[in-house]
Formats: structure tokens, C-alpha cells, sequence
């Protein structure tokens, strides 16, 4: 009875306060044109298995990608001479559900592999910003919970040097595992595989920024004519950073998906916490990296003082924070899917982020399917060569590759006792026929990286394979040109792998919030991280550090 | 109104402060059989433990796990890390926002319900909720109540012709908002306990106090106050104590940005421990805090004690 | 007395509830929300299901049918009930120790300061060694390790809030109970625990609540079968960003239980009243 009373209190009030807040949505209202129409594809979708947290859906829907499913390769073991009878896997993996980014492939996979090797596997889920955390407390103590971590790529530093983790070297080659191509990988992600000259993840995911555009937009020709009329060079993909700034400029505040609303120029994730540092990074890399300097960027690796505050990073991060101006100040305190959502409403012109972007578009619900252009991180014509300690022209743009992010990959254990079956599913999935549907698939998270993921002529790939996974035609051949640019780029933005990556970069991020949030001028801002990186330095003993610094820039 | 309301002892107070009202007690041994199966739980649990946190904070760490003998360094670090003082700052801020908005919020709601009020009971189950709410959950849901562009607040306070406040993206406002979540939170804490205690007063002092004709004012001023001095004196402890260790709501709500502008003290050593797996550093944070709050407790009702004395 | 009110006095009184009411319960109902929008539709100010957007169940049915659901929900009640149960029993004892007799070698202030200590040290830093307990009593993964820990650290929570209530009960009571032949257990058993019936229950709701909430331990100590409501909500975010969805489905989830629990209990604290009101 009690209960009964109350309930229908809240339910009264509830309906009480929707009664009063309706009165001040409308203005609200117009903006809601997003809404996916084809729900029904959705939910015809396979529901997720009973033993899996759900999720995967980002802001735009199920795509009917999620039908397209990849071979399987491998045929059940005869009972009684299974290679890893009565052995379990243990994966360890970001929290997303059996439909979800990275973690949805093993779901799938789980059926083949278990018949195939009478092993178990068990899928252990963790938000992602507890994996690192939870990996390292279980090796640490040696406990040897999992087999194996679905692992960010800048967590191999401490997880080789601390001795952690093995190499598959020995396994590589055994015909006794599915075969897979290691030179299929293209050289910028490959190199994220091996440390001091080991291979220890196994290829999965690609990372890298690439940088998106409305196409509809640039190639308009009442645009171009506007834009010619107030800049004075003709409209089009920006290959400078001054570039970009134009182009943001110009259609910031301008109605960008005739919803009658002045939308952004630009959108970026800058939160604490976010992953807003691998924007800095691969915003900074023209004003540093250059044919000269291709390599210097974090440390000078003699005295291992950080070059945090150089004047191309100063200038880099000026840029960075002028650019801001264009975006919404909420992106401030934005993580990645605020972010995408707003330009997959159509309500900014540009960003640059990751690969998931661009198949997001694809999705239902997406207002951008069609007009999502991406290309090759713009560059400068002026870059600071730490070396030299000066400023060097180019006669061309200046444009440098990265694999910023996470490049999520398996890496097994030292502590596992079946480390032969765990590497057994790592390579299965790692096949070049498994990983290309991965990597036309939106939901899965698994971004493209090799050429067989590219079109001709870079790549083997087939447009249809793409469009049937629910790409547009021309969405497709950009996207993957951009990646096959960015990961083939002469100049690659050096990644930061030495142990202790994760509190260099998290000092980068705080400063870089503290800067774009104007807590810190540009210059404070990396003098405060530069001193942070040689307080890190030191704690963690200059010449261990040095010495695993130089190892990855291959100076020893 | 005719007698004197009674002081109560003080209570807990006074054993915080180390006094020692404690005539009425007695000596009977039969005490350790109350007071043991506590104890030894208790000690159990935590002293290997706490050891173990005392002997890490001597080693600096590398990978994780042991690396040198170091000494007090990570005690001296502790006095020259400007981000760990920072740290500290923003947790006083938000201690002393928080508790004081807390304690007077919810005793007067608990006030209120004390009242003969129509459905008084369903309002009490109702005002305990939030409680139960998890903060990890409510850290979430403030980011889609404070986002800036369309969320609910900010559409409503645009309804009342107040322009949209940038909640989350600003070192200004998102500690705000990451105590306005909090309080939401906790005054139920304080709610509860004072009604609690607010029920076990003495009905026939209230009553003798109306024969004498003092007004609602004169028997809160009189009868309630004093006599629930020591248990608001005690609320207001336990939240302290709580609300130094402030670390679910930022963490999943700011993760202590704009830059540094919510890493509480909490968060930071999170941080030091499981994200930079500096385990000694983040000891010796960790005893700091303790001493600290030990000492705030301490040095506040070792003062309010020779109130009572002087006063009783 | 206080029933005694003037109208002027009333409609302040209930604006002032309606405040508290809409202030307490508008986050339940945007948690609600979320539950019920489309994704796509999260960030917008819409409020009123039907008229505004189109609600689904999708999220709902896709929680309800899977078994980590129900199992976090599971493994929540447990270590909260058990764990502030166990707490509850201890620390009353422990704080009608304090409040009735005197300690020799430790005074009744250091031990009060020491179980209060017991609260103040970040659960951060004991993760480690806590783990490493936990693995040699074999109880990683499991909910006993989580309900161990509860105890002991809601423990304070009683030791210190009763000890408060006990003293200030009339020790004439008691001791009238003993002159007529009752036992030190039996008077506390039939004299003083029915006296401070308000606040056990107050005491055990809190304990409930800290259990129900505890993160960190919970997330460091459970991989699987164990996972608790609040790490399972936490696993709403996602390498992509959080899901405001799931997290709405399951925070209303999270509320069912207390809500039921919080209910029940309030008669008690009624009834808690008229007694106290006895007493005196």
C-alpha cells in the first residue's frame, strides 16, 4: 500500500516537472532533426549474447554493417586431440559489449576459437580508463589473472622494460598458428608492433588522426566563390594549418545543415582525461617534425631535457589555442563522443580525430553520410628544428603521419599458462581475412592499417567490400587514401613508448586543458609540462630512461 | 520556560579530544566483551594493510613495483609539489562548500519533517534517495545535466532569462557543478542522522516549555539546539572526514579538469597510485591526508570541548 | 505544539518541500530520460516522453535480458546487506561499550579516534596490499572480499553515531533493569538497544548506503562474477565515450533496490519515534 502511494507520488511529480520544463524546450526543438528514421534496422539487428554486457551503439545506430560478418578460418578439432584441451584464455579488454568497439570481435570470434582448440576463452570487460590500471596491478604482483590485454600501444614501454609481457617471435612462423602478414601492416602502425626489436603486439587495431571535412561544403560552389571574394586563394582541402584556420573561420557561425542554426567551424575533444593530449600531439607534429628533424620531439636524447617548450611546440600550441575560437566552448569539456556526435549532426565544418569518425558517418542517424571528406593532418611551410635550434622554410606543406591513440592490440602475458593458445586467437584475428571486414566495419571499432584494407591502387581492398558494409562510394575511397596517407607519410610523428608514457602525457593533457581553458598562457602552459617531463625524468632514474628513449628512437 | 535545558555530555567530543567525562561509566570489565569483536574485526582487516602502505611510502617505484630504499623522500615531496598543493586547495574549497551547505540544508529539511506534515513519511523515504544514487552513476549523469549547449539546466535557467552558464568547460564553474552533485548527494547524510536524533528528544520538555507559553522559536532556540548540539557537532565530523576523500563524482564527471580545476586530493593520489604506479609517493599522500583530517578533527573539538567546559 | 500552524505558515512549508522534492527527484527523472531517448537524442532538452520525442524501450529490454544485470544487481544487494549487517552488530556493540564503561590502558577517546581514523585514509592507497590479501584468502572475484571490506570500513559509522545515542539514554534505565536481576547483556539487549531503535536504523541505512556505493575496491577486486552496480555503471564507458543510455537504465536499477529497502525501513523509524517518545 506504502509503496503503491508513493509511486504514484513520483509518478505525479514527474509528471508535474515534465509539465514545467516543457514549457522552455522548444526553442531546443528545431535542433532535433537527427532522430535515426530507420530504427527497425536496428532492431533487427542479432541481440546481444546472453553473456555479454551490451552496448556499441554510439550516437548514430547500428549500421547494417553489422551484418557483414567475417569468415571463419579454422575447423573444429576432433575431440581428444584439441591442441589447447582444457586451457582457458583469459582476455582482458575495454568495457563495450558484444556489439561494442574492440571488445564486439571477440564475442564473435569466441565459437570458432573454442571449437577449434578446446580451449575456453573468457572475456573480462573494464572501462577503459581501468585497464591500464587493473593490467598492472595483476602483473605487478604476478598474479596472472589474464592471458592476455587488448593494450593501448603506449603502455608497451613499461609493460617490456618492466618484463611483463612476452614476445611471440618464437610463435610467429609456427605452423601451428593462423598465418598472418605482418608486412601487410603498413611501416607507421607496423612499427607499433615491435619493441627493441621484438614483436609483442599483435596487429589489431590502427590508430592515427586524420583530419575530416564536409565535402559538400568545400565544394560548393556559392562557398567557394564567397571564400575566394574574402581570402583571396580558391576554397579547398586545407594543407596548412594557416589553411584550416581560413576554412574554420569562414564557416564558423554559418548554418552548416539548414537547420537554421549557426553551427561551428571546427570541433575538437579537449576534456582532462579525453584524449585531448593525441590532439595536441598530432596538431604539433608539422611544427616540429620536418625533413630535417624527423625524429626529436619529446626529449633531447642526450640529456634527455625535454623539448616540450621549443618554439615550434610554442608556436604549435599558439595555433592550437587561436583555433579554439572557432569550435564551441563547450568542447572544453568534451570527450570523443560529444565531439563526433557534433559533427555527425552536421554542426561543425571540420575536425581531426580518429578512424572511427569516419565509418560513425556512415551510420544511420548520421547527417554527414555522403559529405564526410578526410585527408592527411594539414601542415606548416616553417618547422623548429630542435637539433639545429632553428626554424627551417619548406617549399611544400610540410605534412607529417601519426598513430596517435591507443592502436588497441593484444599483447599476452608473461604470467598466462597457455600463452601458445592465447597467441593461437590473437593471430586468428589477426588474418587478413578477419581484420578486413573488421576494418570496413563501423561498429567494431577496428580501424584500417594495411593495404589490404586500402583501395587500389594503394591497396588490394574492393569498394564493393565497402559498400556493402554500408559505406558511401566516395566517403570510402577518401577515407582510406587518408589513412594509407597518413600511416605511409615519409614523416612520422614519433611516438612516445618509454615507460612512464602515461604520466608524461597526462601532465601534456592537464597543461594543454589549463592553456586552451586559459588557466595558462601557451608559454606556461608547456614550461609547466616541460618541468613536469624532467620531475618524471628523474624519478624514474635519467638513465634507464635515456637509454630505453634512445633504444626507441633506434640510436643505439 | 522553567528549568535549565540539560547540557548533554558532549559525548564522542570529548573522547575525540581526549577528554574525559566519563564518570558515569564504569569499569566493568565486561566492557572488553562489547567492545572486542570490533576491535579485532577492525585490526584484522587493517593492519597489514596499513603496514604495508607504511612500509611503501619509504621506496620509490618503477614499474610498479619496488625499486629503492628512498628514505623520507617522498615525505619531502610532498611539501615542494606545487600540483599536490593545488590538489589540496581545491579540496579545502570544496570541504568547506559542500560540508557547510550540507549540514545547514539538511538539518533544517530534517527540521521540517520532524513536523506533523501530511506524508511526512513517504517525503522522508523520498528526501534519503540520493544516498543510494552511486556517485559514479550521478558523475555521468552531470555531464548530460550541466552540458552547456542544450542541457536541462541551462535551458531552464535560459527560461528565466539567465544566459546558459558554462558548467563544465570553465575552471570557474565546473567545481560547481561537481559540488552541486555532491551536496545533492550527501545532505540526505545529514538529514538523516539529525532526524534520527531529533526523534529521541524528550517530548515533555517541549511540552512543558508550551504550558510556560514560549514560542516555536523560543523551544528551538532553547530546547532543540542545545540538545542537538553534540550530534550536528558529530554529523559534521563524519562528513569532514568524508568529504576530504571526495574522489567517484570528479572522477567520472571532470576527471579533474579544466585543468586542474576538480583534481581533488583524492584524485591526484589515484593518480600518483594507479595511473603513474608511483605507490610510495602516493603513501606518503596518503598519511599526509590522514594526519591532516586528524588534525583539523582534533585541534576543532579539542576547541569545542573547553566550550562545554566553560560553558557547563 | 508543532502541529499547530497557521496557513501563512503552511504554504511556506510546502513550497519549501515542493522545492526539496523537484531538487532531490529531477535527477532521478533525467536518469530516467536518458533511459528511455534514442541515442542520438541524449543531448537534447527535450523532457516530456511522447510530445517531445519518441521513447524507446530498447535500452531496457537489451539490460533486462542479459545476465550481467542481473547479476550486478545481485551481487550489490549482498554486499550491502551483509555488509552493513555485519557492521551494524559490531559496531553497536563496540558503541555501547564506549558509552557505558571505562577502558584502562586505552582510553575511550583513542579508541573513538582510532575507528574514526579507519575512514579518513584514501581507499587508493590500501588498494594494493588489499588485493594482495584478498588473493591469498583466495577471494578475488568473489562478493565475500567486497563484504569484508564494507564491514570494516562502515564500521566507524555505528561505533561513533551510536556511541552518541547511547550516552545520552538515561543510564537509570539500565541500571533499574539490573537491580531486577537482568544481566549487562540483557539490559542493553532490552533496555537500551529498543531506545535507540532511530538510529540503528538511520545507522544501517547509512552503511547500506556507503556499501552500496563503494567503487574503488569493488572495481580493483572483481573482474567478473562478482561485479557490483557500480562498477558495472562505470563500464558504461566506453572506448568511444560514455553511453548516457545504459547509464540512465542502470542507475534507475540502482535505485530499486534502496527504494524498496528505504520504504520498509522508514515505519521503523516511526515506530522508533513513539518509543523515544516513552522514554522520557
Amino acid at each position: 500500500m506504502r509503496g503503491f502511494k508513493f509511486l504514484s507520488v513520483l509518478l505525479v511529480l514527474s509528471m508535474i516537472l515534465a509539465a514545467c520544463g516543457g514549457g522552455g524546450a522548444p526553442a531546443a526543438a528545431p535542433a532535433e532533426q537527427a532522430a535515426p528514421a530507420g530504427e527497425a534496422a536496428a532492431e533487427e539487428a542479432p541481440e546481444a549474447e546472453a553473456t555479454a554486457i551490451p552496448g556499441g551503439e554510439t550516437y548514430a545506430t547500428v549500421t547494417e554493417g553489422s551484418d557483414i560478418l567475417p569468415p571463419v578460418l579454422v575447423e573444429p578439432c576432433e575431440p581428444g586431440s584439441c591442441p589447447f584441451e582444457g586451457q582457458t584464455v583469459t582476455v582482458i579488454v575495454n568495457t563495450a559489449g558484444s556489439k561494442g568497439p574492440i571488445s564486439g570481435p571477440f564475442y564473435e570470434v569466441r565459437e570458432e576459437f573454442e571449437a577449434a582448440t578446446g580451449a575456453t576463452l573468457e572475456i573480462v570487460e573494464v572501462p577503459e580508463a581501468e585497464h591500464f590500471p587493473k593490467l598492472m596491478t595483476d602483473v605487478t604482483t604476478g598474479t596472472g589473472q589474464y592471458d592476455t590485454s587488448i593494450a593501448g600501444a603506449w603502455w608497451v614501454g613499461d609493460l617490456v622494460e618492466g618484463d611483463f609481457i612476452i614476445s611471440y617471435d618464437d610463435y610467429f612462423d609456427d605452423p601451428r598458428f593462423p598465418q598472418w602478414d605482418y608486412e601487410d601492416v603498413q611501416s607507421g602502425p607496423r612499427s607499433l608492433l615491435e619493441y627493441g626489436g621484438k614483436k609483442y603486439m599483435v596487429a589489431n587495431d590502427h590508430d592515427g588522426q586524420v583530419m575530416y571535412y564536409r565535402r559538400d561544403l568545400i565544394e560548393d560552389p556559392e562557398h567557394q566563390a564567397a571564400f575566394l571574394e574574402e581570402y583571396g586563394y580558391e576554397l579547398g582541402v586545407p594543407q596548412t594549418w594557416d589553411q584550416f584556420r581560413d576554412v574554420a573561420e569562414y564557416f564558423d557561425g554559418k548554418d552548416l545543415n539548414g537547420d537554421g542554426t549557426p553551427d561551428d567551424g571546427l570541433t575538437l575533444h579537449l576534456k582532462v582525461g579525453g584524449q585531448g593530449m593525441f590532439h595536441f600531439m598530432s596538431f604539433s607534429a608539422p611544427f616540429v617534425i620536418g625533413p630535417d628533424n624527423p625524429k626529436l620531439y619529446w626529449f633531447d636524447p642526450e640529456t634527455m631535457d625535454p623539448l616540450m617548450a621549443s618554439p615550434g611546440h610554442l608556436r604549435a600550441m599558439e595555433t592550437l589555442v587561436d583555433l579554439l575560437q572557432f569550435g564551441p566552448e563547450a568542447m572544453m569539456a568534451w570527450s570523443l563522443g560529444e565531439s563526433w556526435d557534433h559533427f555527425l549532426r552536421g554542426q561543425a565544418a571540420l575536425t581531426f580525430t580518429w578512424g572511427d569518425l569516419g565509418s560513425l558517418a556512415q551510420e544511420e542517424g548520421s547527417q554527414v553520410r555522403g559529405k564526410t571528406g578526410a585527408a592527411l593532418m594539414p601542415g606548416t611551410m616553417e618547422y623548429f628544428d630542435a637539433a639545429a635550434g632553428e626554424w627551417k622554410a619548406t617549399e611544400t606543406p610540410n605534412m607529417v603521419g601519426n598513430t596517435t591513440g591507443g592502436s588497441w592490440s593484444g599483447v599476452i602475458s608473461k604470467f598466462s599458462d597457455a600463452p601458445e593458445a592465447t597467441y593461437y586467437l590473437l593471430a586468428l584475428m589477426a588474418t587478413k581475412e578477419k581484420s578486413l571486414i573488421y576494418a570496413q566495419r563501423g561498429w567494431d571499432g577496428v580501424d584500417p592499417g594495411r593495404f589490404s584494407h586500402y583501395l587500389p591502387p594503394e591497396g588490394t581492398a574492393s569498394l564493393d567490400g565497402y559498400v556493402a558494409a554500408g559505406w558511401d562510394g566516395q566517403d570510402a575511397t577518401d577515407y582510406t587514401k587518408a589513412y594509407h596517407d597518413n600511416f605511409g607519410a615519409e614523416l612520422q610523428f614519433p611516438y612516445l613508448r618509454i615507460p612512464g608514457a602515461f604520466e608524461y602525457w597526462n601532465s601534456l593533457d592537464i597543461h594543454l586543458s589549463e592553456a586552451a581553458t586559459g588557466q595558462k598562457t601557451p608559454e606556461e602552459a608547456l614550461q609547466a609540462t616541460a618541468d613536469d617531463f624532467d620531475a618524471i625524468t628523474d624519478r624514474l632514474g635519467r638513465d634507464l630512461q635515456q637509454a630505453s628513449y634512445k633504444a626507441s628512437l633506434g640510436l643505439e | 520556560m522553567a528549568q535549565e535545558p540539560v547540557i548533554p555530555s558532549g559525548g564522542v567530543l570529548n573522547d575525540v579530544a581526549q577528554g574525559g567525562n566519563v564518570a558515569r561509566r564504569t569499569k566493568d570489565p565486561t566492557g572488553m566483551f562489547f567492545l572486542l569483536p570490533a576491535a579485532v574485526w577492525v585490526l584484522l582487516f587493517t593492519i597489514f594493510p596499513l603496514l604495508y602502505a607504511l612500509y611503501t611510502s619509504f621506496w620509490s617505484f618503477r614499474f610498479g613495483q619496488r625499486n629503492q630504499f628512498v628514505g623520507l623522500d617522498n615525505f619531502v615531496r610532498l611539501f615542494t609539489d606545487a600540483n599536490l598543493h593545488s590538489a589540496l586547495r581545491v579540496t579545502l574549497t570544496f570541504v568547506i562548500v559542500t560540508v557547510v551547505v550540507e549540514m545547514l540544508v539538511g538539518f533544517g529539511l530534517a527540521l521540517l519533517l520532524n513536523q506533523e506534515i501530511r506524508g511526512k513519511s513517504v517525503l522522508r523515504a523520498i528526501m534519503v534517495l540520493p544516498l543510494f544514487a552511486t556517485p559514479v552513476g550521478m558523475g555521468f549523469l552531470g555531464i548530460t545535466l550541466f552540458y552547456e549547449i542544450n542541457g536541462p539546466i541551462n535551458v531552464f535557467l535560459r527560461t528565466l532569462g539567465i544566459e546558459g552558464i558554462p558548467w563544465l568547460s570553465t575552471p570557474q564553474w565546473a567545481p560547481v557543478a561537481v559540488m552541486l552533485i555532491d551536496i545533492w548527494q550527501w545532505t540526505p547524510f545529514v538529514f538523516l542522522v539529525s532526524l534520527a536524533a531529533l526523534q529521541g528528544l524528550p517530548v515533555d520538555l517541549y511540552e512543558a516549555a508550551e504550558v510556560d507559553g514560549a514560542s516555536g522559536w523560543d523551544s528551538f532556540r532553547n530546547i532543540t539546539l542545545p540538545l542537538m548540539t553534540p550530534t550536528l557537532w558529530l554529523i559534521l565530523l563524519l562528513r569532514l572526514v568524508e568529504a576530504f576523500k571526495v574522489f567517484d563524482i570528479p572522477a567520472s564527471m571532470t576527471l579533474g579538469g579544466p585543468g586542474r580545476a576538480t583534481e581533488v586530493y583524492s584524485l591526484f593520489t589515484y593518480r600518483t597510485a594507479l595511473r603513474f604506479f608511483d605507490h610510495g609517493y602516493a603513501a606518503a599522500q596518503g598519511i599526509l591526508l590522514l594526519f591532516i583530517v586528524m588534525l583539523i578533527v582534533t585541534l576543532l573539538f579539542g576547541r569545542i570541548r573547553e566550550l562545554y567546559e566553560v560553558g557547563g | 505544539m508543532r502541529n499547530r500552524s497557521r496557513p501563512v505558515v503552511m504554504v511556506f512549508v510546502w513550497g519549501l518541500i515542493l522545492i526539496m522534492l523537484i531538487w532531490v527527484l529531477f535527477p532521478f527523472y533525467w536518469a530516467f530520460l536518458n533511459s528511455i531517448k534514442k541515442p542520438a537524442e541524449t543531448f537534447q532538452a527535450t523532457w516530456v516522453p511522447w510530445l517531445q520525442f519518441q521513447p524507446t524501450l530498447e535500452h531496457w529490454a537489451s539490460e533486462l535480458s542479459i545476465r550481467e544485470t542481473r547479476n550486478a544487481l545481485r551481487n550489490s544487494t549482498i554486499i550491502s546487506v551483509s555488509a552493513a549487517t555485519v557492521a551494524l552488530v559490531l559496531g553497536t556493540l563496540a558503541a555501547y561499550a564506549l558509552a557505558r564503561f571505562r577502558f584502562q590502558r586505552i582510553s575511550n577517546g583513542s579508541l573513538t579516534t582510532w575507528f574514526l581514523s579507519q575512514r579518513v585514509l584514501p581507499p587508493v592507497v590500501v588498494v594494493i596490499p588489499f588485493f594482495l590479501l584478498m588473493r591469498q584468502l583466495k577471494l578475488l572475484d568473489s562478493v565475500w572480499a567486497l563484504v569484508l571490506l564494507n564491514a570494516t570500513f562502515t564500521l566507524p559509522f555505528p561505533v561513533i553515531i551510536l556511541s552518541q545515542m547511547f550516552r545520552e539514554l538515561p543510564v537509570e534505565l539500565e541500571e533499574a533493569a539490573m537491580v531486577d536481576g537482568a544481566s549487562r547483556l540483557q539490559s542493553f539487549l532490552r533496555v537500551a538497544l529498543p531506545l535507540v531503535l532511530p538510529g540503528l536504523v538511520a545507522t544501517w541505512i547509512i552503511c547500506m548506503a556507503f556499501s552500496w556505493n563503494e567503487f574503488l575496491f569493488a572495481l580493483s577486486l572483481t573482474s567478473n562474477r562478482a561485479l557490483p552496480m557500480p562498477v558495472y555503471i562505470a563500464g558504461a564507458e566506453h572506448t568511444r565515450g560514455v553511453q548516457f543510455w545504459f547509464v540512465g537504465v542502470r542507475v534507475m536499477l540502482t535505485m530499486l533496490p534502496p527504494t524498496i529497502l528505504a520504504l520498509l525501513a522508514q515505519r521503523y523509524i516511526i515506530r522508533g519515534l513513539t518509543l523515544g517518545a516513552v522514554k522520557g
